[in-house]
């Protein structure tokens, strides 16, 4: 089953149309991959599902319902999403952040509930944040900042969260750290995770589906499995790669080694060759 | 067993609540002892026990007067025009994430003031009798200038703060220009009174002022206030904001008009009075943090207590002549702005 469909979307900035005749389906309970190379459209779609740009044409469905036809604090309470490089102001709090995103859930004037409270508290602690809680945000490292951001979309109390590159320019041991915290969320609160990522091993390890998009359009769409093939990344990212399948856990891997694709190069091939010696 | 609670939210907004309460508190004192300092301080001094006196009614004729029709308003006139440019500039910055917008940097004090001066130029006698017409007159010189400075400063889609900045110096300096040619068409009399009122002093104030602009100031102080929220969410940016369902575009129409009202009705009552719409909210942020919630209230008195001690300063400065507050207020202004752009790094 499919929580978000967009039909027919058509997305540009001004003029220029960037996406034509979009159709893509995110998976309920599942975390998505989207993945393309630089430019090539997935921050425009995350962006046109999350309501903050306008399609040209066509729509997006939230179970089933058109998320243009509601009011955009509804929509708020179901779907969360976390922009590339979000920025808060000086001196803000991690605590003070993450209440934050309980501002669809509040009445008039701003009064925090009992389940606000709870909400809060428990983002904070899901995401390992308690600890930093009265922190200034700008105190704290690139990852630590992101899982504090991860924290306000999970105190919003959504069932499907947008990331957007939520693990560039954070080092290996936090990029692991934030991708298992999306892991968690999903497998135990039952979130559909829907990223953008650039690191295609990262993407193969974590993702169930996977979308991969080149100059606004699928390319491919559909399990992990299923969408990491040398041929679609070939067309997708322009380069050569081999795959080997994790003996462990099935897990493809993806292992790029060059832009032309010249088969004697390759590294199975020269695995072959160091075995024969 | 005890659940032992490590972190509670609650706690810790309580906790930081009170503390905003209790600087707000010291503030308050602050401003009720500047309030006294200056009463007693003018050509004529009361002393606070003539004062309290006169203020309950057992004062003589002359010091009634001197306090109920002279003193007494201009010192109400400039709490209030302290306060209401204040958190025009706390809503500016918050709308605009520009830390260095402010309605008389911008060029809506200016827009506001072209406007005043046609109408004082063309409408004498009306100006005169109906103070009450001049902050809606300001209000559509502030506008012009707000739409003016908007179309303008966007480039891609995007407002640059610099660029926001440069703009609106511009487009004061523009509707100042005007403001001159038009001076040079008035009579001597206009023109002095335009003079005196374009630099910024609250010297004529009398009760009928204060009456023009408190609506303003108690209609629009608390409509800050209560969106406060939103205010805070679309700190985060536009994406955050559109994300956690603020309607982005109406907000901002909405606090713009809030921000430029004030600013108008300010600035149709005082003149031009620059910097206290930058200088205040940022002393705020300072004391009490980025949550409007907080900074509105904080930054409407200490933009009182700046524009109440720059009064001061500009009847004794050079007493019996007094210095328009406005230029008082940019002595200390000025180079705070000047600080601020060069810590500025887009
Ligand atoms: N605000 C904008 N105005 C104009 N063009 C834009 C804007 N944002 C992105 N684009 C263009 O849209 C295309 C897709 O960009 P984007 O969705 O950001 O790609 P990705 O996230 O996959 O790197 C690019 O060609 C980019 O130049
Ligand atoms: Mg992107």
């Amino acid at each position: 089953m499919s929580v978000i469909t967009t039909k027919n979307l058509d997305i540009g900035y001004a003029e220029r149309t960037i996406v034509k005749g979009l159709n893509i389906e995110i998976p309920k309970g599942k975390i998505t991959a989207l993945v393309g190379g630089n430019g090539s459209g997935k921050s425009t779609i995350l962006k046109t599902i999350a309501r903050i740009l306008k399609p040209q044409n066509g729509g997006v469905y939230l179970n089933g319902e058109s998320i243009h036809n509601q009011s955009t604090k509804s929509v708020a309470k179901k779907l969360a999403i976390l922009p590339q490089n979000p920025t808060a102001p000086e001196g803000l709090t991690v605590a003070e952040l993450v209440s934050y995103g309980r501002f669809p859930h509040q009445k008039k004037f701003g009064t925090l509930a009992k389940e606000d409270y709870e909400m809060i508290e428990w983002a904070l602690e899901a995401t390992g944040m308690t600890i930093f809680a009265q922190r200034p945000l700008s105190s704290l490292s690139g990852g630590q900042r992101q899982k504090a951001w991860i924290a306000m979309a999970l105190a919003q109390g959504t069932d499907t969260i947008l990331l957007d590159e939520p693990t560039t320019f954070l080092d290996m041991a936090h990029q692991f750290e934030v991708l298992n915290l999306l892991k968690k969320l999903n497998s135990e609160q039952k979130q559909t995770i829907v990223m953008v990522v650039h690191d295609l091993n990262h993407a193969t390890r974590f993702a169930h589906y996977m979308i991969a998009i080149k100059d606004g359009k699928v390319v491919k769409e559909g399990k992990t499995i299923d969408v990491t093939k040398p041929d679609i990344l070939r067309e997708v990212f322009g380069i050569c790669a081999d795959i080997i399948y994790d003996p462990k856990t099935g897990v493809p891997l993806v292992m790029p080694y060059d832009v032309i694709c010249d088969s004697s190069k390759s590294h199975l091939h020269s695995l072959k060759e160091v075995a024969a010696l | 067993m005890e659940d032992v609670k490590v972190f509670s939210y609650k706690q810790m907004i309580s906790s930081k609540k009170n503390k905003v309460i209790k600087l707000t508190g010291i503030m308050l004192l602050l401003l009720i002892a500047t309030f006294i300092l200056s009463m007693n301080l003018g050509v004529i001094r009361l002393s606070p026990w003539e004062v309290t006196k006169t203020f309950f009614g057992f004062g003589t004729h002359k010091q009634q007067l001197i306090l109920f029709d002279f003193r007494l308003p201009r010192i109400v006139i400039a709490i209030l025009i302290g306060a209401g440019l204040s958190v025009s500039g706390a809503i500016m910055q918050g709308i605009s994430r520009n830390p260095l917008a402010d309605p008389g940097i911008l060029g809506i004090n200016a827009g506001a003031g072209f406007a005043v001066v046609t109408f004082i130029l063309f409408f004498t006698r009306v100006a005169n009798q109906s103070i009450f017409l001049l902050p809606l007159v300001a209000l559509v010189g502030g506008f012009t200038a707000a739409i003016l400075i908007y179309t303008l400063s966007i480039k891609n889609g995007a407002v640059s703060p610099v660029r926001m900045i440069l703009v609106g110096i511009g487009i004061g300096m523009l509707f100042n220009a005007f403001i001159l040619l038009f001076q040079m068409k008035m009579q001597y009399h206009q023109f002095m009174s335009a003079a005196i009122w374009l630099a910024g002093s609250i010297y004529g104030s009398n009760w009928k002022f204060v009456l023009a602009l408190l609506p303003w100031i108690l209609i629009l102080l608390p409509y800050a206030l209560y969106k406060a929220n939103i205010l805070n969410v679309m700190n985060l940016g536009e994406q955050n904001a559109t994300g956690l369902g603020v309607m982005i575009e109406r907000e901002r129409f909405l606090l713009s008009i809030t921000a430029v009202a004030l600013a108008s009705a300010c600035v149709s009552i005082g003149g031009g009075i620059s910097f206290v719409g930058l200088v205040s909210p940022h002393l705020a942020r300072r004391l009490v943090g980025p949550r409007h919630e907080y900074l509105i209230p904080v930054s409407a008195v200490i933009g009182s207590i700046l524009l109440l001690v720059s009064d001061m300063f500009a009847r004794q400065l050079l007493a019996p002549n007094e210095i328009p507050t406005g230029i008082v207020v940019a002595v200390i202004g000025a180079p705070y702005f000047l600080y601020l752009l060069a810590r500025s790094d887009s």
